[in-house]
């Protein structure tokens, strides 16, 4: 993008993990006619970047631009000139005079007595809170009577750790921000959902709410690294408002790696089963490292109980949950929430559990999943609702099926170089945040659509699409509510002036909570669209018919068994418009009443090089429920998606952090950071993906959503195959060759 | 330095620094944007053009080594409003998510048919090891390939 007369942003970025700036001299920069951006020069607002909360579950502790930077990369000040290149050259023309403070990188040194305080004060809400510990929230849950553990046959007890991950989503953050004559500001910006943008904005600059444009834009992926408001979009709209000209502002890929990463958790895990095969109860420690500020940190402490005791039934249940500030790159969503991350250590431990007490790993699961007619937690403990469609039972067994699963290989008896494993994971994730009752989590959105005099019709709605095929899925609704052909629906190019609110594209919740709005806004039309056809025809609104007449290219509505009683959509769009009657036109918010899970069943065989410790995907089986698949291709889409980088995960990333200047340690390149290319990924025939028939009730047509659990039963059913190979458990992310092979030194010498 | 490149089949004349990388004179100052910054250096392929033919890395290469040479983005791939074989194969095989790195991955696969009308799905996953791809898993874009060879042979 670019406008006329625009400038070139450029962040001032800290160099420290943490210190405090004790003085600041941009005179350099803007000799160099550059336009400057200090700490005291942008409003003094303490926010929380990710509005999906309401306000009393919501942490601040970010400001614009910070006088004390707590991590690598943070931004302190800010530059815009005529070229990148001056911007750049201005940037390095700021002296800056630090003072140099303590920083930790690790969860639970950061918790220690004598530790650095990272924040001293933040608020919740408006209330002003004392850090204690750097634990920025907690949150603690228990159900059910503790005797359940205590008089377990079995009982496992472990500790693991994740990795940490980089989105790499392809497009970097980036924002075009065009100040306006009338005090107001249009902004272009990398997000997931533009109405949230304009109310941070609104919140952050007081600008008028009507005065600030927020254009949808094709988004180059986010994975959740946009649910928040990326920092980028606050620095530049104060280069504009203070320059007055449009700016544009994109990180740069050394930038973007230290703007954002997965949150990376420590789980202290206790599980009980008995005898008979059915589990008992558990204990779950989750320690999140958030870096240095909070995103969605409290609401994450909640999904993760949630993803926790949704997997499979638990009598007794305690979860304590921490959210630990350290001196890094701040976490974010990353699909699926933290559910790959506990999804990673329930389905490893689900393993162990079976093979303790003597029962098939898949047949401990189909005895104690979590299905129809019993309570999910959508998004933690304030977002529940009972599951109404359930395909579990038919991923197990139709995967079982497919791959010989009771006849896979014996760790015990494989000696050679290669080594061969299969493993089974399940999972699942929520289909939008929606609940019979309000929560501390707001899911609703909106759509306006209109009959054009044509015939056919103009869909407008907030909900970004991240190229899931979420608009699609929606066209696919409204024709077929209406009976005609997808593309009869136009999608209109919209911003936050001409639509009505949608929270945010995440939560897997664009088809079932988006295309519920669309749906419902569908069916209003067609009300109108019957009540002028029922003026013409001198028929009963409520009893003509509609179909979709192929020759004619048209949607007919007919009073059925009446010879001639019949109009076209465009007849009843020209007739309305000819007699004043209006357009056939709605606009509806709509609010899902429940929170569907999605679910999906993985097997996995993979080959073990035990001389390099390379691990070889083999063959893939991948089932997944999702209700009525809308648009088979994208959803398989999904599924492969969500399998790569769920392998990815597994075996390849991570961000370890430099102690001594608390930098990364790829220095932001990332020719050191990884993932996966076409020769990591299996054979098209050794993949299969299939779906489960399934139907849900509350669904758009039927359906529920698949984005996001596509993903979170990957790591656990790769890590599975890894010990069906090697007969070795892991209890790290990444499964690195390193440790595969450190683990099969220390187990075989 | 003076340079003339061909564009997309026309003749430009432009006045750029030594240290102009082509990536950025293709955006910047022809605003062909559907040429991508992924990474800038080299390990993403987002950024892929033809340069007489040949696929490169439009951040590897400087403005000034394409002097005299033709320069096709993927804006020149299409006959009008007529897409290039290549460029239906991948909508129609659902390649295409976010779709930031599909013009890099048909530029590739453009130069990938070329050397080899019908290349083995291996060979497919060879020759585009270096376009990376977080949305796709690579599934639907070497089935995009395999279909657009099929169309072009006939």
């Amino acid at each position: 993008m670019s406008f006329p007369n625009m400038l070139y942003g450029r962040v001032l970025k800290s160099p420290h993990a943490h210190a405090r700036i004790k003085a600041m001299d941009v005179s350099g920069a803007e000799a160099m006619g550059a336009v400057t951006l200090t700490p005291e020069e942008v409003p003094d607002v303490t926010y929380c970047p990710r509005l999906v909360s309401i306000p009393s579950a919501t942490y601040k502790d970010w400001k614009v631009l910070t006088d004390k930077p707590h991590y690598v990369g943070e931004a302190i000040g800010a530059v815009a000139a005529e070229s990148e290149e001056e911007a750049q050259k201005a940037l390095e023309a700021i002296e800056v005079d630090y003072e140099v403070l303590g920083a930790s990188f690790d969860a639970l040194e950061s918790m220690k007595p004598g530790a650095e305080p990272i924040h001293d004060e933040i608020y919740l809400e408006d209330d002003l809170l004392k850090v204690e510990n750097n634990v920025g929230c907690q949150l603690e849950i228990t159900e059910g009577d503790p005797k359940a553990l205590e008089d377990a046959d079995v009982v496992i007890e472990r500790t693991y750790r994740t990795n940490r991950r980089y989105h790499n989503q392809l497009e970097t953050k980036s924002v075009m921000v065009r100040p306006e004559a009338d005090g107001g500001i249009s902004v272009w910006s990398t997000t997931q959902t533009i109405h949230n943008t304009r109310l941070l904005l609104h919140d952050i600059y007081g600008i008028p709410m009507g005065k600030i444009r927020v254009y949808k834009v094709a988004l180059g992926g986010s994975f959740g690294s946009s649910i928040h408001v990326n920092p980028v979009v606050n620095v530049a709209v104060g280069l504009a408002l203070k320059s007055r000209r449009p700016v544009k502002l994109s990180y740069t890929r050394e930038e973007d790696i230290r703007d954002h990463c997965a949150y990376q958790m420590i789980f202290k895990l206790k599980l009980g089963a008995y005898k008979n095969g059915k589990l008992a109860g558990g204990r779950l420690e989750a320690y999140l490292d958030i870096g240095a500020h909070q995103i969605q940190a409290y609401p994450l402490l909640g999904c993760v109980v949630g993803w926790w005791v949704s997997l499979y039934k638990l009598p007794y249940k305690d979860y304590v949950g921490k959210a630990v500030y350290t001196n890094k790159v701040p976490s974010c969503a990353f699909r699926g929430y933290g559910n790959p991350q506990i999804s990673w250590v329930v389905e490893t431990m689900m393993d162990e559990l079976a093979g303790k007490i003597g029962v098939d790993p898949l047949d401990f699961r189909l005895n104690n999943y979590i299905g129809e007619g019993d309570i999910f937690w959508g998004q933690g403990p304030s977002v529940k609702s009972i599951i109404q469609s359930c395909g579990v039972e038919e991923i197990l067994t139709r995967g079982a099926e497919m791959v010989d699963w009771y006849n896979r290989p014996n760790p015990e008896e494989q000696t050679g170089r290669y080594r061969r494993g299969w493993g089974v994971g399940r999972g699942y994730h929520t289909s939008s945040a929606g609940a019979p009752v309000p929560s501390s989590i707001v899911d609703f959105g909106g759509a306006m659509l209109k009959m054009n005099e044509d015939g056919t019709f103009d869909y407008v709605s907030a909900l970004m699409d991240h190229g899931c095929g979420t608009q699609d899925a929606h066209i696919k609704i409204v024709a077929e509510e209406l009976c005609v052909t997808a593309d009869m629906v136009n999608i209109i190019r919209a911003d936050t002036g001409t639509t009505v609110y949608d929270v945010c594209t995440h939560a897997s919740r664009g088809v079932y909570s988006g295309g519920g709005a669309a749906l419902k806004v569908a069916m209003k039309v067609k009300e109108k669209i019957r009540d002028f056809a029922g003026k013409i025809l001198d028929a009963y609104p409520h009893a003509v018919r509609i179909r979709y007449d192929e020759e004619r290219e048209q949607a007919v509505v007919f009073a059925e068994g009446i010879e001639g009683r019949e109009v076209t959509y465009r007849e009843i769009a020209e007739t309305a418009r000819h007699k004043n009657w209006g357009t056939a036109a709605a606009v509806e918010s709509y609010r899902q009443p429940s929170c569907p899970p999605h679910f999906t069943g993985y097997f996995v065989e993979v080959e073990v090089d035990t001389w390099t410790g390379k691990v070889k995907l083999l063959r893939v089986v991948a089932g997944a429920d999702i209700g009525t698949v809308i648009n088979p291709m994208l959803a398989a889409g999904q599924v492969h998606g969500g399998f790569a980088q769920g392998w990815s995960m597994t075996v390849l990333e991570d961000l370890p952090y430099d102690p001594d200047d608390g930098d990364l340690v790829n220095r932001g390149s990332v020719a050191n950071y990884k993932v996966p290319t076409t020769m990591d990924m299996l054979d098209l025939d050794d993949l299969t993906v299939f779906f489960a028939d399934t139907y849900e009730p509350t669904g758009p047509f039927g359906a529920k959503g698949i984005g996001e659990g596509a993903l979170n039963p990957v790591a656990g059913t790769v890590a599975n195959a890894i010990q069906n190979a090697l007969g070795v458990r892991f209890f790290q992310l990444p499964i690195t060759p390193i440790r595969i092979l450190e683990a099969l030194r220390e187990k075989e010498g | 330095m003076e340079i003339e490149i061909t564009i997309n089949g026309r003749k430009r004349r432009f006045d750029v620094e030594p240290n102009k990388l082509l990536l950025n004179l293709v955006r910047d100052e022809l605003y062909l944007t559907g040429t991508k910054y992924g990474c800038g250096i080299g390990e993403c392929g987002a950024c892929t053009v033809h340069l007489d033919g040949e696929a490169v890395l439009a951040c590897m290469v400087l403005a000034v080594d394409a002097d005299g040479r033709s320069v096709t983005t993927i804006e020149g791939v299409a006959d009008g409003d007529k897409l290039d074989p290549v460029q239906e194969a991948y909508i129609e095989e659902g390649a295409i998510q976010c779709g930031f790195c599909t013009p890099g991955f048909i530029m590739s696969t453009k130069a990938l048919l070329k050397e080899n009308s019908d290349p083995s799905e291996g060979e497919i996953r060879e020759y585009l090891k270096g376009n990376y791809c977080r949305c796709t898993g690579y599934v639907n874009i070497i089935k995009a390939v395999q279909s657009a060879a099929k169309k072009m042979q006939g």
